[in-house]
């Protein structure tokens, strides 16, 4: 009953919220930093959550898996849907490697410093250390475009060229996220703690067997979507799909968020349906999304002050990666003429696929003592990020105008 | 009918992806389950293969003009733990808690889909079909029970008094009809006119009578039982009370969706699918706390919040036709899972104990709902094509039925458990047959496609 009750809750506060949220509420700029992002469902999940009002406890939390793994199918099947090859292609093929650069930069550094810091604030080693620390490299890697969103038009006109570009790049920034997250589920999870000694033929042998789960889906997809559907077969077949391949992914020890995600690529670069696929999945988007938020606020473990200490840590760190990492993109991009050396500040904001990264994750890791307060000082780093996201991408903005 | 090479191409692409999804449940089906994340994940992916193996079935055999549910629920079967075992009884008991979504959201298209104007018009062909129906289907069962029921080993053992009581009480049961599978046919059908609204008028109001009688049939069978000859009057009183909350609920329900409606708008089919939700969970919660914490025993129905809610939108607001497409939007995923899992949870055990006698009631049932609606119709003055068809569209049989079954149960323990397991087999019959016949009355009266719009 407990598990029902707290289903109820979650869906009723989402559906409030999110007409609240992104509909209804209108409140000062500085409160919608926070506010629009709808980090405030953090919050209530937290206060739902084991520390305070218990009512998602572990018990609970276990007996909505089903819908946090449907959760991140969506996301993950929504976020592939970004990468339509044709879309891409606007734009010159330099930005690419731009922006590649700049996530691999970011990615590089803030891997580098977890794996580093690991074994110092966690006792893990080992295959779990490396994991842990490319996920939270992945997390730190994404931009969220919300710091542009909430800049006022009358400053953005000017800058119009910049503020493209700083869309395109948080866009490859996913990508390359998702791709560093590959290894991880591909071997790390499967092997469990048992990583160091079974990197070889297991490998290769995962990859194959992956390559043959992908294609076997793909060929699902495509037999569905051979025949014209109404729009609710469509939902039907997609929802059906997602909760499918979640389903097969949590049997077969691999992510949700990232067969999903692939999923989508594929979907939108092969199918004629892909407007219809696209509009049911944005239908429940943000609903969707607060529901993430009020889950991962459930575990955000919030009884130590070092915590704050090491989300500075990692706050700097991916503060170094994303400014390198801009310098060298706004380098390759345009030459020495080019943009502000600054341009990684305007690519500060984290958003929400971190957030599907960091809950996949914990979910599916089995490493809840190590991933709960990891999740808990990214989430701090996280929320910092996201207050400080507009300003800083006001400066590039207003630098460049 | 000559099938077109299309056609015949998209059944092979059916049969194909069929193929498919069978490929993968076999292949799940053989792994090894260690840890809670994977039997998590079992169940979720259990639940994704039912949804598309259920449409895609559905799909294949109405090629052969089969009902889209009936695929849905053979589907079901075939899936569920008589056949191919892919689904545990364990996993199916975690799915059940679909049922408590999708019969609310179908309860509320149900009511919604009753039109003042059209019951007002056919009340006295409505009406006379319950009477007689009723009177007819527990008649008939009753004395067959009581006349052949030495020849049958479930009711072999039973001295006359419980025989009589067992005889009664089933034969109340096997007036329930099946809300669900008539609105799902209709649907799909894309049926309306005079005979569509007036047999689901009798099929929504007959569950709620039966409900009723059934009450007052137990209480007369434990007078039977314990020799004692006070009619227990509080507990009709307090039934009909339950009926009246549970429709004065259902319009504060509609009350709160039509506000939703004239406020909000968006997002209509998500907060239908929650409200829907959240009164069967929260009536039966309710229930439960009651009975807990002030020993009151209310069952407040949520089949009836619903249907009253929807009933009252639609003929007293006018969001009527916007609940409907509402409904709509969302009815394909909520009829596949919700028969599928119903399918999957058909009782083949219960079947196999006790088949003769539920083959037998099955046959004495359908002639006690020819007689009934054909003498309905004759002094209704109804055209007679009504009265040749209107019994094969209430075989279906279900929800109701089973709950009425474990009440006698609790009742009755030394013959709840013969009553329950010959109503498990009785519904197991009518639920296959119940869609395809029901399909097939429609098509016959010719008020198959007249609606705007359907579901698949």
């Amino acid at each position: 009953m407990k598990i029902i009750l707290a289903f109820l809750l979650v869906i009723f506060l989402v559906f409030v919220g999110y007409h609240l949220s992104f509909r209804r509420l209108k409140v000062p700029l500085f409160a919608r930093r926070l506010y629009l992002t709808g980090m405030e469902f953090l919050f209530i999940g937290l206060a739902l959550g084991p520390q305070f009002a218990n009512i998602l406890d572990k018990e609970t939390s276990d007996g909505l898996a089903p819908l946090s793994a449907l959760v991140l199918g969506w996301i993950g099947m929504l976020f592939g849907f970004q990468f339509e090859i044709a879309s891409l292609r606007r734009f010159p093929g330099i930005y690419f490697i731009a922006g590649f650069l700049e996530s691999f930069i970011t990615l590089v550094i803030v891997f580098t410093g977890v794996y580093l810091m690991l074994p110092f604030a966690f006792n893990v080693s080992g295959g779990a250390r490396a994991a842990a620390a490319l996920v939270v490299a992945a997390a730190a890697a994404c931009t969220a475009q919300t710091g542009l969103a909430l800049i006022p038009a009358s400053r953005t006109a000017a800058s119009h060229a910049i503020i493209k570009f700083l869309r395109y790049l948080s866009s490859i920034d996913g990508l390359v996220s998702m791709l560093a997250l590959v290894p991880v589920y591909l071997f790390f999870l499967r092997f469990g703690h048992r990583a160091d000694s079974a990197f070889g033929l297991g490998f290769g042998y995962n990859i194959l067997i992956g390559a043959v789960i992908f294609v076997s889906l793909i060929t699902l997809y495509s037999l569905f979507l051979s025949q014209r559907r109404e729009e609710n077969e469509l939902a039907l077949i997609i929802i059906g799909m997602v909760i499918f391949i979640s389903g097969f992914s949590w049997v077969v020890n691999f992510s949700p968020l990232l067969s999903n995600f692939f999923m989508g690529i594929c979907l939108v670069n092969l199918t004629s349906d892909k407007e219809k696929i696209f509009n049911t999945l944005v239908s429940i988007e943000k609903p969707v999304y607060l529901m993430l938020l009020i889950f991962l606020g459930s575990i955000w473990q919030l009884d130590q002050l070092s915590a704050i200490a090491a989300a500075g840590v990692y706050f700097l760190l991916r503060f170094t990666g994303k400014t390198t990492g801009g310098f060298v993109a706004a380098l390759v991009a345009r030459g020495r003429e080019g943009w502000h050396p600054g341009l990684g500040w305007g690519l500060m904001g984290q958003g929400g696929l971190p957030l599907a990264i960091l809950y996949d994750f914990h979910l599916g890791s089995g490493l809840a003592d190590i991933t709960g307060p990891v999740v808990g000082i990214i989430l701090i780093a996280i929320i910092f990020s996201d207050l400080l996201s507009p300003g800083l991408t006001g400066y590039v903005l207003k630098k460049e105008a | 009918m000559e099938r077109s090479a299309a056609d015949k191409s998209t059944l092979l692409t059916y049969i194909l992806t069929l193929v498919f999804i069978g490929l993968f449940g076999l292949w799940i089906k053989g792994m090894d389950i260690a840890s809670g994340r994977e039997a998590a994940g079992l169940i979720i992916f259990s639940l994704g293969f039912v949804m598309l193996s259920a449409y895609v079935l559905a799909r294949i055999v109405e090629w052969v003009h089969v009902p889209l549910i009936s695929g849905y629920i053979l589907a079901g079967i075939i899936a569920g733990p008589y056949v191919s075992g892919f689904l545990t009884d364990d996993m199916v008991g975690r799915l059940r808690l679909i049922d408590d979504l999708a019969l609310g959201f179908i309860a509320l298209m149900a009511g919604g889909e009753l039109r003042l104007a059209l019951i007002s018009r056919r009340a006295r062909s409505i009406v006379l079909n319950i009477v007689l129906i009723t009177l007819l289907v527990t008649g008939l069962v009753s004395v067959s029970i009581l006349g052949l029921g030495q020849f049958f080993d479930v009711t072999r053992e039973f001295d006359f008094q419980r025989l009589a009581i067992f005889s009664v009480l089933a034969g109340l049961i096997c007036v329930t009809l099946s809300p669900a599978s008539a609105i799902a046919v209709i649907k799909e059908c894309r049926a309306r006119g005079p005979f569509t609204g007036m047999i689901l008028a009798v099929t929504i109001a007959l569950d709620v009578l039966i409900i009723t009688l059934f009450t007052v049939g137990v209480s007369l069978s434990k007078i039977l039982v314990t020799g004692g000859s006070i009619f227990q009057l509080t507990e009709i009183s307090g039934l009909i009370f339950e009926i009246l909350a549970a429709l004065l609920v259902g319009v504060i329900v509609g009350q709160t969706i039509c506000f939703y409606m004239a406020r909000v708008r968006q997002d209509l089919v998500m907060f239908l699918l929650f409200m829907t939700f959240a009164v069967a969970r929260l009536s039966l919660g309710f229930n439960e706390w009651m009975e807990v914490q002030y020993n009151i025993s209310l069952h407040l129905e949520p089949l009836l919040i619903c249907m009253s809610a929807g009933f009252y939108i639609q003929n007293f607001t006018r969001f009527g036709g916007e609940l409907i497409e509402g409904l709509e939007k969302a009815a394909l995923p909520v009829y596949v899972l919700f028969f599928s899992i119903a399918g999957a949870s058909l009782d083949f055990d219960s079947l196999m104990i006790c088949w003769p006698l539920a083959v037998l009631l099955v046959g004495v049932r359908v002639a006690g709902l020819m007689g009934g609606s054909w003498l309905a119709g004759i002094a209704s003055n109804d055209p007679a094509v009504f009265n040749r068809n209107a019994w094969m569209t209430y075989v279906p049989q279900a929800g109701v039925s089973i709950g009425l079954a474990q009440i006698a149960a609790r009742q009755f323990p030394e013959i709840g458990i013969h009553l329950n397991t010959l109503v498990l087999g009785i519904i197991a019959i009518n639920q296959i047959a119940g869609p395809v016949t029901f399909k097939l009355a429609l098509s016959n009266v010719g008020e198959s496609g007249r609606a705007k719009t359907g579901q698949g």
